[in-house]
């Protein structure tokens, strides 16, 4: 009994000692022993507890009685998860364990239940919990059966769905394609687990997910269902959206940006065609132009020369003048867009400086004098006599500023000055000015009167006329050739151009210009071919050349001038280049290639552009005569070419050239003429001889006794031999201006300074003309 | 016509252009020419029948006293107004022309270098013009 007894108290203090509650209940539920953990953990005494309910010390008594009731009706149960609640509201999370007690017959007296104090397990798992529940991605368990049976915050936050509502519902629903979702949920069970399963879960904004799962097991080993955690890939699918747009948007970026290359390649493409289009709308329009005005200038030359009403005289001539005015304006755009597109050429040939601007300067005389304006010269005479370089542009220069000046200036003077500003072994520096005490040019449109098409005012245009092109053009050619133009100008006052020109120095002599060519014997039967189809022309061209003295045939286009040429001979031909059935072009190659033929072949061309004369030249042309045809320049390069193919039939007499070019005198001209019949020749020089003394005598006192109709007769019979004897053409103008000063008995300054150099290349040439009449008379 | 020489009168007091277009005529055609520094020499030799005159208009250049163009135009028109006279001068003003032509100039020519090819074909106009003269005064005859 002892032993039993003592069993029974070791027993008893194991119980005790045990931390657990340990409680035993009978079959109505009531308490009815405890060890010392349970008195503990409710806060009351055993004497309290014994006899009083069980389930009321937890914080679900339904859920305890349940537990209990499972208990008897089972014999045990496990691990069932409960709270006890201490008296003053501490609670212990336990699990429950429990089973019955019976006695020797077998019969139920009670249960014993051991609550296993979790508290310390359960923080751990809230730790887990509360990391899951931290998670962003949706975290969900699912059984066997597909039904959810947990989830975390996240997967709340996607669905929008509360947990209560999601709990036990079916988990595929939730995805925009539940078969797809089905599929790798199997997978799950068939591999264990699955990775990176992309699925759309069905919310407001249908987020996508990667969908990875595995089992979970019990600890035997049984499939207690899947854990899914739904990675949100919203984010990532986004900005691979936003890549594969921006990726789209660079491909659109590079298509535009190469869209706009192309584009860019072809306007520099129209640009350039547009430059040659204008060169050669240009051409075409000068074309245009000249052929009509060739035919309206020509025929009112001719009828100018027919005797007329001096009415009808001033009409005609105001239809020249504007004529001349209108091919003046042609020329000026040809020349700019020369200038533009670069293909200005400047020559570099010997001039005498002096002489070329005083000749130009003689234009103004009369405009001057109608305006009662004064033309100052002012030239350093230190500048070399003889310069190499362009006359004919620097002359263009100066006409347009002097004309720009007469233009504007109402009193007072235009000064033209040339200065030497620097000179050394190879080349002067000269500085141009052109100064005026005219109208002036505003401050504020001094910028712009440079540019093409501006005049200062817009008035200007209607007032003074003109097209604003003048300076535009002086100012390219100035600097064309490197030089600077600089306009100073006060409104009221007056203007000054300036510009700086380089001269390359020189020892050549300059060129006189070429005279005009005369006819001698053989070439006086002429027969020309006129070429050219429209109707005005050919008449005009008719009454010139029989005007001239010449026979003359016309084709209207160059298959019938082929035609004529093989039945008829001729001297040469003028050959229109714009004509149907076979232009100038190709009838020249053909009358070149096929018939083999060497005649003479000017060009007839209202266009002037580079590009035509070098296609003249290149298909055999000798020469060109732009319309309007100047009359003098037709006749002598008739006659230059026709005599140029003829053998000459006397050699000249052999002049060295060296006394050549200190000569005043050029009697070429006379030994065509007398056929260097030497008799001939010396009975000539003698009359001039003769002639000329008196003649300078009578000229110098008609001047000095201001007798204008002695010296207007004088002046007037010695012209004519200005170019018998082959004189400088600008001596013959000087004569007939002195003439006509004293023919409106004008007396101006310079007429004393012409009267004076007339004197001196009179007298200059009857030296050189007696030499010439001794040399020749020693031959005999 | 072509039996006997045609026979030219020139008359200018520029002696040199005298000279010169004589040159001209004579390398020219077989004319017969004579040649006259002013007007009143030429007018003594009016009996000589010249074919064509050739008149300088400005006579009185040198010597004030001369006889002009137009007065001794006047005086071969008073003698034989058959006598077809061209007139020359260094002006191209048409004042001067006009006033050649009202004094029955056949025509008018300026100085110039095409002078010469002018006055040629002035004068077969004017041989041509006095054949058709002749023919037609041969059919009126006969009519």
């Amino acid at each position: 009994m002892d032993v039993v007894r003592q069993e029974s108290r070791y027993a008893r203090s194991l119980i005790e000692a045990s931390l657990d509650p340990l409680v035993t209940i009978n079959i109505e539920g009531k308490i009815t022993d405890m060890n010392a953990a349970t008195a503990n953990i409710t806060g009351l005494t055993r004497a309290q507890l014994t006899g009083t309910d069980f389930f009321e010390y937890f914080t679900e008594p339904q859920k305890a009685r349940e537990v209990y009731e499972k208990v008897f009706a089972k014999g045990s149960v496990a691990d069932s998860p409960l709270t006890l609640r201490h008296k003053d509201g501490k609670l212990t999370d336990v699990l429950f364990n429990g089973s019955v007690y019976k006695d020797d017959k077998g019969k139920v007296l009670g249960v014993v239940i051991v609550a296993r104090d979790v508290t310390q397990q359960k923080s751990s798992s809230q730790y887990a919990r509360s990391l899951i529940e931290a998670s962003l991605d949706p975290l969900f368990t699912i059984n066997p059966a597909g039904k959810i049976t947990d989830m975390n915050d996240a997967s709340v936050n996607i669905t929008g769905i509360s947990r209560d509502k999601l709990i036990g519902t079916d988990f595929f629903n939730y995805f925009t394609d539940p078969e797809k979702a089905r599929e790798g949920y199997q997978q799950v069970f068939a591999k264990g687990f699955v990775a990176d399963y992309p699925l759309t879960i069905r919310d407001h904004k249908l987020t996508d997910v990667l969908f990875n799962g595995s089992v979970y097991k019990d600890e035997r080993g049984n499939v207690l269902g899947i854990v899914v955690v739904a990675r949100d890939i919203t984010e990532q699918k986004r900005i691979e959206t936003e890549l594969t747009e921006a990726k789209v948007f660079a491909e659109l970026a590079t298509e535009i940006a190469e869209e706009a290359k192309r584009k860019a390649e072809e306007a520099m493409r129209t640009a350039e065609d547009a430059v040659k289009a204008k060169q050669q709308f240009l051409s075409n329009m000068s074309h245009e132009i000249r052929t009509p005005m060739n035919a309206i200038i020509g025929f009112t030359k001719v009828v100018l020369k027919t005797e007329l009403s001096p009415k009808q005289k001033e009409y005609l001539n105001a239809i020249k003048i504007s004529g001349d005015a209108l091919i003046v304006l042609i020329n000026d755009i040809l020349d700019l867009a020369k200038v533009d597109a670069g293909k200005m050429s400047f020559e570099q040939t010997p001039f005498k400086m002096s002489m070329s601007i005083s000749a130009m300067l003689h234009l103004f005389e009369t405009k001057i004098q109608e305006k009662n304006i004064l033309l100052i010269k002012e030239y350093d005479e230190r500048i070399p006599n003889i310069l190499v370089g362009d006359s004919v542009r620097l002359h263009q220069i100066i006409l347009n500023l002097v004309s720009n000046a007469v233009k504007f200036t109402n009193e007072g003077h235009i000064t033209v000055s040339a200065r030497l500003l620097s000179e050394d072994a190879e080349k002067v520096t000269i500085e141009f000015r052109v100064k005026d005490t005219g109208i002036g040019i505003p401050d504020n449109k001094i910028d712009y009167i440079f540019e093409n098409f501006q005049q200062a005012t817009s008035n200007t245009a209607r007032l003074y006329g003109g097209t604003g092109l003048g300076l535009a053009i002086v100012k390219k050619l100035v600097e064309a050739q490197g030089g600077v133009i600089k306009v100073e100008s006060k409104v009221n006052e007056g203007s000054s151009f300036s510009f700086n020109l380089k001269f390359q120095k020189t020892k050549a002599e300059a060129e006189t210009e070429p005279g005009v060519m005369t006819l001698d014997e053989e070439s006086r039967h002429i027969r020309v071919l006129v070429v050219e189809d429209i109707a005005l022309n050919q008449l005009l061209m008719k009454t010139l050349l029989d005007d001239f003295g010449f026979e003359r045939d016309i084709a209207s286009n160059g298959q019938i001038a082929v035609e004529k040429l093989r039945t008829k001979e001729y001297d040469i031909i003028l050959m229109d280049l714009q004509m149907p059935v076979m232009n100038g072009f190709e009838a020249t190659e053909y009358i070149r290639n096929t018939l083999n033929s060497k005649i003479p072949i000017i060009a007839l061309t209202a266009d002037v552009t580079t590009v035509d004369l070098a296609k003249c030249k290149a298909v055999g042309m000798n020469d060109y005569i732009a319309k309007p045809v100047d009359e003098r320049l037709l006749y002598s390069k008739i006659v230059g070419l026709v005599k140029k193919t003829q053998p000459a039939a006397f050699p000249k007499e052999p002049v060295s050239t060296e006394n050549r070019a200190m000569r005043c005198t050029d009697l070429d001209y006379l030994h065509q003429r007398t056929k260097s019949n030497p008799v001939v020749m010396m009975e000539m020089i003698s009359l001039y001889l003769e002639q000329t003394p008196p003649l300078i005598l009578a000229m110098k006192n008609g001047l000095e006794q201001k007798d204008w109709s002695t010296l207007h007769s004088a002046v007037h019979k010695m012209i004519p031999s200005f170019s018998i004897m082959g004189i400088n053409v600008n001596f013959e103008n000087m004569a007939k201006k002195v003439q006509e000063y004293a023919h409106t008995q004008q007396g101006s300054e310079s007429i004393s300074d012409m009267v004076m150099q007339l004197e001196n290349v009179c007298n200059q040439a009857c030296e050189e003309l007696k030499e010439v009449f001794n040399v020749i008379k020693n031959k005999q | 016509m072509k039996e006997h020489k045609i026979k030219l009168f020139l008359v200018d007091d520029d002696a040199m252009f005298l000279k010169l277009l004589e040159l001209e005529f004579l390398q020219n055609a077989d004319f017969e020419i004579e040649t006259f520094p002013t007007g009143e020499l030429c007018l003594n030799r009016l009996s000589q029948h010249p074919d064509v005159i050739i008149l300088d208009y400005q006579l009185d250049g040198i010597d004030k006293n001369a006889m002009n163009g137009i007065q001794t135009l006047d005086k071969i028109k008073a003698v034989n107004p058959d006598i077809p006279v061209i007139m020359l001068s260094s002006q191209d003003k048409i004042e001067v022309a006009i006033d050649c032509m009202h004094h029955r100039a056949f025509d008018y020519v300026v100085k110039s270098e095409t002078a010469f090819i002018r006055l040629r074909k002035i004068m077969t106009t004017i041989f041509q013009y006095k054949k058709m003269e002749k023919e037609l005064k041969w059919y009126m005859e006969r009519m």
